[in-house]
Order: structure tokens, then C-alpha cells, then sequence
């Protein structure tokens, strides 16, 4: 399911999910032992900030050859058997797909779990043209149903109770018996394992994303823990990739560095439990796998994005630890940023992909606490780039009034991290003065603020960063797509 | 203008500010030549030999809930996999590839079928290239002697390797990888059965693949 974005309607956005109590309950358990899981992790690997500078300088390294990279990636698909497609546009990518799906007398798609796939509105347009997109993945499956968008890159149900998935379940499994048990959370598991399991064998087209495409074996790879991707991709007569064309790493020991910082950060395991490297269709002797190999390659916006302000951003790997550790985003969910990407890189991506007309405002959604950048796996600097997004939201006059007057003073102070601490503590000292709970009046430049959203008034215990310790959160195992 | 050449072109544009094309496409071969070679940190725990990489494969292995057992020699895994199967309460019945190690064994105590994996598949069988001990990580490659279905649609898939292919970690592995013969359709690391923490924030094991991995590694 895909819509329009909402980014415009942020602040509506916010003030409706910190309205919804259910959703507020719910963030909160999903999110509970997430950043102990990274920090277990990654505190387990000595060698992670080394880990982390490899990755770092090898996407840079991507980025600054990009061109010569995707031609070899390209030939080296090509020299497999597989094909591959330029796409500069989410039109033409859909277009794409839509085409190889009827050469192949699709009726049913499968579909692992894609983040572009979001980007590009793929569902929704399939669709409309006659071919059935099915999601395989949990996650994805239970949104498809429940016709709504991904609220997290890598747990996209993360806002879905488990009442609502017994509800969904008992509305969408209209064939099987009303009065079944459905208490139990593996009764669920069960359920979707069944009904996904025949419509495996009945697509006549697998899609799904890629984690990265290496430009020396011109294989994609996908990561993920439940297996739904490889089973779409496997039994479908025709394969296709869909990635954006930042996804490329040069060797299969560079893609080691990124696995070995990808599910660390990502759920805090070693190593996510399917890491397949595909390229081209079945040999001629195999017995499996699909008979025709596609990738869609897709540009929109980012080939922009090199040489600019947000060229880092490039180097995301999309791990979701910066939701993960952002305070806005656990306080607000993933559906108030209003369109794909959330949290801190969805606040930096999105006014790249749809213009800062349209996202411009995301940015604004940020304590400037650099808890993202401390994690991110590919020290993408996070912070500096949403400052770069407000500069310029600022210099078109887009923001509103009150919001341009406290704007000086915040971004002058903001640019000095020790001063902004202090003045944050300070804050925080008078803002426990004003009320407990949540603040509905700022005074001085957050007045504007408040106007439109109530300020959570700060807990005991110092400012966000002064009291952050991700290792007083219990600890959980957990795994995501 | 093919969206190919207008998206080449562009980045060409952004990139030659930079650096000029010639060296762009010596730095990319530059790299690429290290294809194979170390290039990048690795964690102390990844360069693990002989009986420490095996006891840390066997641990990382129980820690992503798979389990592992040792048999002598290939010749006395088809009893080790019958009790296995009698153990789990699985019907004697195992489907597998063609794998050289694999069909030369006597299977007369077990149902054992060849080929691709149907729909309901109890139990399947893989011979995996080799192992790394840093994750507890097995590879295997797709092809007639592997069918990649078979590893995502056994109920419990069992896994056999040597214990002379379990390797440090992840640098070996494509070693191994590389060496085993033509790039197949697909290499599968696999590191323990599925699972999905989707519903309720619980982890659960078999969200579509396997619900149980075991290894059998064999000694000789
Ligand atoms: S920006 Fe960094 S932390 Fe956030 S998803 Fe991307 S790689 Fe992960």
C-alpha cells in the first residue's frame, strides 16, 4: 500500500500519533531493549569503530567511482545471464516492472520486503494494472492487509498490536474457521506460515529488494531472518531486483564489512540468518530457481545527491539504528514522518527524494541529540545534514513565523555543542519548573513551538544525553525481516 | 536519450570535479584486484583456527538456535540422520540433491527422495560448502547437488559438512566459496533457522523457512 506523502502534515501527523495510546503502548514495547541489543553487539566486537570506518571509507570509495562501478556491476549481471534496466524515475521503474511482470503472463507477484518498492509506489500501481502484488514478509504482509505503510524500515509492523493482528487475521482469512484459536502469538505465526506458504507456489513473478549489489561477481544480496525473500525469488519463474544504484559495494569482502555491521546495528545479531547472493537465472542443470533474472536499477533523485550537502547519505545501508536511538521518532512512531523513510535518515533522505517543499519540514524533527550519528554504522552525520535541510528550509521562507524568529538564535547556539548542552540543561532545569507532564507553553523562541505541539516536559535525571544509558534497557532478543 | 546514458552521463558530470575518468576506472580496477585479499579490519574473533574454530562454530551454532552433532564419517550419517528424525518425532523420510557424498550413501533405513522441494517438505537435507566459526554461518551453494528450495522448505533442514570445512570466518569462507567451482545461481549463508520477531516484539523461530537447523559435522 502506498499513499501520497503526508510529510507537509507533520505537525498534524505528531499530534495525532502522541494522541493515540494504544500506538503509544505498542511503540513502546516494540521498541523496548532495541538500543541494548545494538549496544550488546556491537560492545562484543572490539574491532567496531574500525568496523565502522571501513564502511565508511568503502561506500565513499562507491560513491566517488559510481559510474565505473555500475557499468562493471552491469556486465558483470549481464556475463550471468541477467538483465539489467536503468531507471531514472519511479514512473519508469514501475513501468519496468509492470512489462517484464506481463511478458511473463503474471498474474500474482511476490514480494519480499523493498524499501524502493515503497519509494516507487509499486503496489499500488501493479494493481491497477491487473497484476496482484502479494508481501511475503510478516511485517509487510499484515500492512498489506491492513492497507497502510511501513512505520520502520526493518520492522515495518512495529506500530501493529497483537490485538489487531488477531483482527486482521480473522477479517482477511475469511476461508478458514471463525471460531479458530488465535490466542497464542504462535498460533498467528502459523496461520501466516499457512496462507503463505500456497501462494509461494502459485506466483508466477518473485521481486525483491536488495541489501547490495557487488560490482565484481554482479550478485544481489539480500539479508533477512524468515526466508520469504528466497522462497519468492526461488520458486517464481522470473526473478526481478529492485535497488536504487548507491546499493553497490566493489568485492564479496566488502560486503563482509557490511554484514558485519548491518545486523549488529540493525537488530543486534551477528549475523542475520539468510544472507543470499543471487546472479542470473537457474543453470542450465538446476533443478530450481527462476528462469529469468532482472534488475531494475533505480536513480530517482539520488544521482543528485553526489557532490551536494547530502552526498552521505548515500551511504546508508538501512539498518534503522538511528530510529531506533532517536527520541522524536520513539515518542511519535514511524507514520508521523508522513512518507517512506522515517526517523533521522528518513528526515535527511526524504527532502532529497521529494523536494524540501514536500519534506521540508521533517527535519525539523530532531533534538540535535547525535545519538544517530553515534550509531550509525556508516557515521553518516546525521545531525549536520538536517541542519543543512533547515538552513535551506529557512532561506526559502518556508518556515513559519515564530519558527524563523527562534531560528537564528537556535542554529547560532546549535553549531556550538558545548554551549547548546548547557543551554539544554538549563532549559531542561526551568522547563521541570513549568509542569510536570507535557508543557503547553514555551516561553521566549519556543513559543512558536508550542503553539502547534505540546513540549514534553524532561524527566528527572539531567537532559536526554546526560541520562541516556541504552544499558539500563532490559535486554530482549529480537530479530527483524 | 536511453535513461542508461542520462543517468551515466549525470554522474559522469558530478564525478569528473573530483577525479578524471581514466583514474576512476583505475581506482575501480585497483580494487578490484583485491578481490580475494584482506582488505578491511576483522574482529580477533574471526581468525579462530583448528579446535577453537570448532568449538566456537559449535557455540555460535547453539546460539542461534541450531543444533549440531558429530558422526564419524559420511557413511554412518545416514543412521545418525534416522535418529535425528526419530528423536524430533519426523516421519523416516528425508528429501535431498545429488550431492556426490550424499547419494553414494546407503539410505535403505530412511524414504529418500531426490529434487527440488515441494510445498510440505518434513524434513531436508544439504551439504553445505563450509563453515564459519565466527557467526556459526554455513554456505551453501545452489545447483543439482544443493536444490536451493530444499533450504528454506524443510521443515527442519539438517546441514552436513566436514570438519576439516569450517573455516575462521567470513575472508575464508568466500575463499572456500570462490574455489568450490562456477559462480551458481545463488550462495546461501544460512545462521540458524528463521525467525521473526514481528508479532507482539516476540521472537519466534520457523517464520516461513525451517523451524529447526541441525548440523552434522563429520569428523573424518
Ligand atoms: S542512517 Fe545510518 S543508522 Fe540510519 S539506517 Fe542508515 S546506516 Fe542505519
Amino acid at each position: 500500500m502506498t499513499h501520497a506523502p503526508t510529510t507537509p502534515n507533520f505537525r498534524q501527523n505528531v499530534r495525532e500519533a502522541m494522541a493515540d495510546a494504544p500506538l503509544m503502548e505498542q511503540m513502546t514495547t516494540a521498541l523496548t531493549g532495541s538500543m541494548a541489543r545494538r549496544a550488546g553487539a556491537a560492545g562484543a566486537v572490539p574491532e567496531f569503530d574500525a568496523l565502522r570506518d571501513a564502511g565508511r571509507d568503502l561506500k565513499n570509495h562507491v560513491l566517488e567511482h559510481l559510474d565505473v562501478y555500475l557499468e562493471t556491476y552491469e556486465q558483470a549481471v549481464t556475463d550471468a545471464g541477467g538483465h539489467v534496466h536503468w531507471a531514472e524515475t519511479a514512473e519508469e521503474a514501475r513501468a519496468i516492472i509492470l512489462d517484464i511482470c506481463r511478458k511473463a503472463g503474471a498474474k500474482t507477484v511476490n514480494k519480499g520486503k523493498s524499501m524502493i518498492s515503497e519509494e516507487i509506489g509499486l503496489n499500488d500501481y501493479l494493481e491497477e494494472n491487473g497484476v496482484k502484488p502479494v508481501e511475503t514478509d510478516l511485517g509487510e504482509y499484515i500492512i498489506q492487509l491492513r492497507k497502510e505503510t511501513p512505520s520502520h524500515i526493518i520492522a515495518p509492523a512495529m506500530h501493529v498490536n497483537v490485538p489487531q493482528w488477531r483482527e486482521a487475521f480473522r477479517k482477511f482469512h475469511p476461508h478458514l474457521p471463525q471460531d479458530r484459536d488465535l490466542e497464542g502469538l504462535d498460533k498467528l505465526l502459523l496461520e501466516a506460515r499457512g496462507e503463505l506458504r500456497r501462494k509461494y507456489f502459485e506466483a508466477e513473478v518473485g521481486i525483491t529488494g536488495a541489501n547490495m549489489l557487488i560490482a565484481e561477481t554482479g550478485q544481489s544480496v539480500i539479508v533477512t531472518n524468515e526466508g520469504n525473500g528466497d522462497l519468492s525469488q526461488s520458486l517464481a519463474k522470473v526473478h526481478i531486483v529492485l535497488a536504487s544504484l548507491e546499493k553497490i559495494v566493489p568485492t564479496l569482502e566488502d560486503a563482509s564489512t557490511v554484514l558485519r555491521l548491518l545486523a549488529r546495528s540493525a537488530t543486534g545479531q551477528e549475523m542475520s540468518v539468510y544472507t543470499t547472493f543471487s546472479s542470473g537465472p537457474r543453470r542450465a542443470e538446476d533443478p530450481d530457481g527462476p528462469e529469468e533474472y532482472h534488475v531494475v536499477l533505480l536513480d530517482n533523485g539520488r544521482s543528485e545527491m553526489l557532490g551536494s550537502d547530502f552526498q552521505d547519505m548515500l551511504r546508508c545501508i538501512r539498518c534503522g539504528a538511528c530510529m531506533n536511538h532517536c527520541p522524536v521518532y520513539r515518542a511519535v512512531g514511524g507514520h508521523a514522518y508522513g512518507w517512506v523513510y522515517p526517523g533521522p535518515m528518513g528526515a535527511v533522505l526524504t527532502p532529497a527524494l521529494i523536494g524540501v517543499t514536500q519534506g521540508g519540514n521533517l527535519p525539523n524533527a530532531s533534538t540535535f541529540c547525535g545519538r544517530c550519528e553515534e550509531v550509525c554504522p556508516m557515521r553518516i552525520p546525521l545531525p549536520k545534514m538536517m541542519r543543512h535541510w533547515r538552513e535551506r528550509e529557512f532561506e526559502r521562507k518556508l518556515s513559519p513565523k515564530g519558527m524563523r524568529r527562534g531560528m537564528g538564535a537556535w542554529a547560532w547556539a546549535a553549531r556550538r555543542p558545548g554551549l547548546y548542552r548547557i543551554g539544554a540543561s538549563l532549559a531542561a532545569r526551568a522547563l521541570r519548573l513549568l509542569g510536570a507532564g507535557s508543557i503547553r507553553r514555551l516561553p521566549l523562541a519556543g513559543r512558536a513551538w508550542t503553539q502547534t505541539r505540546d513540549f514534553p516536559a524532561p524527566q528527572k535525571g539531567g537532559t536526554f544525553l546526560a541520562q541516556w544509558n541504552p544499558d539500563a534497557e532490559g535486554r530482549r532478543k529480537g530479530g527483524a525481516a | 536519450m536511453s535513461s542508461r546514458v542520462r543517468i551515466l552521463a549525470n554522474l559522469r558530470r558530478r564525478l569528473e570535479e573530483g577525479r578524471p575518468a581514466a583514474e576512476r576506472a583505475e581506482g575501480v580496477a585497483a580494487r578490484l584486484r583485491l578481490a580475494g585479499a584482506q582488505t578491511a579490519p576483522r574482529p580477533a574473533a574471526s581468525r579462530l583456527e583448528g579446535a577453537e574454530a570448532l568449538a566456537r562454530f559449535e557455540e555460535k551454532l547453539r546460539a542461534v538456535d541450531a543444533s549440531v552433532s558429530h558422526v564419524p564419517g559420511f557413511s554412518s550419517l545416514p543412521q545418525a540422520l534416522a535418529e535425528e528424525l526419530r528423536a524430533r518425532n519426523l516421519p523416516a523420510a528425508v528429501r535431498m540433491g545429488e550431492d556426490f557424498d550424499l547419494v553414494s550413501l546407503d539410505w535403505s533405513g530412511l524414504e529418500a527422495t531426490r529434487g527440488p522441494g515441494r510445498i510440505e517438505e518434513p524434513a531436508t537435507l544439504s551439504r553445505a560448502v563450509c563453515g564459519a566459526a565466527e557467526t556459526g554461518t554455513v554456505a551453501l551453494r545452489s545447483g543439482p547437488a544443493n536444490p536451493v528450495t530444499l533450504t528454506f522448505l524443510g521443515e527442519t533442514h539438517f546441514i552436513v559438512l566436514r570438519r576439516s570445512e569450517i573455516v575462521p570466518g567470513l575472508e575464508e569462507l568466500w575463499a572456500r566459496v570462490r574455489r568450490s567451482g562456477a559462480q551458481p545461481r545463488t550462495v546461501n549463508l544460512v545462521t540458524g533457522p528463521s525467525r521473526s520477531a514481528d508479532i507482539g516484539g516476540v521472537l519466534q523461530l520457523g517464520a516461513h523457512g525451517p523451524v529447526a537447523v541441525h548440523v552434522f559435522i563429520v569428523d573424518a
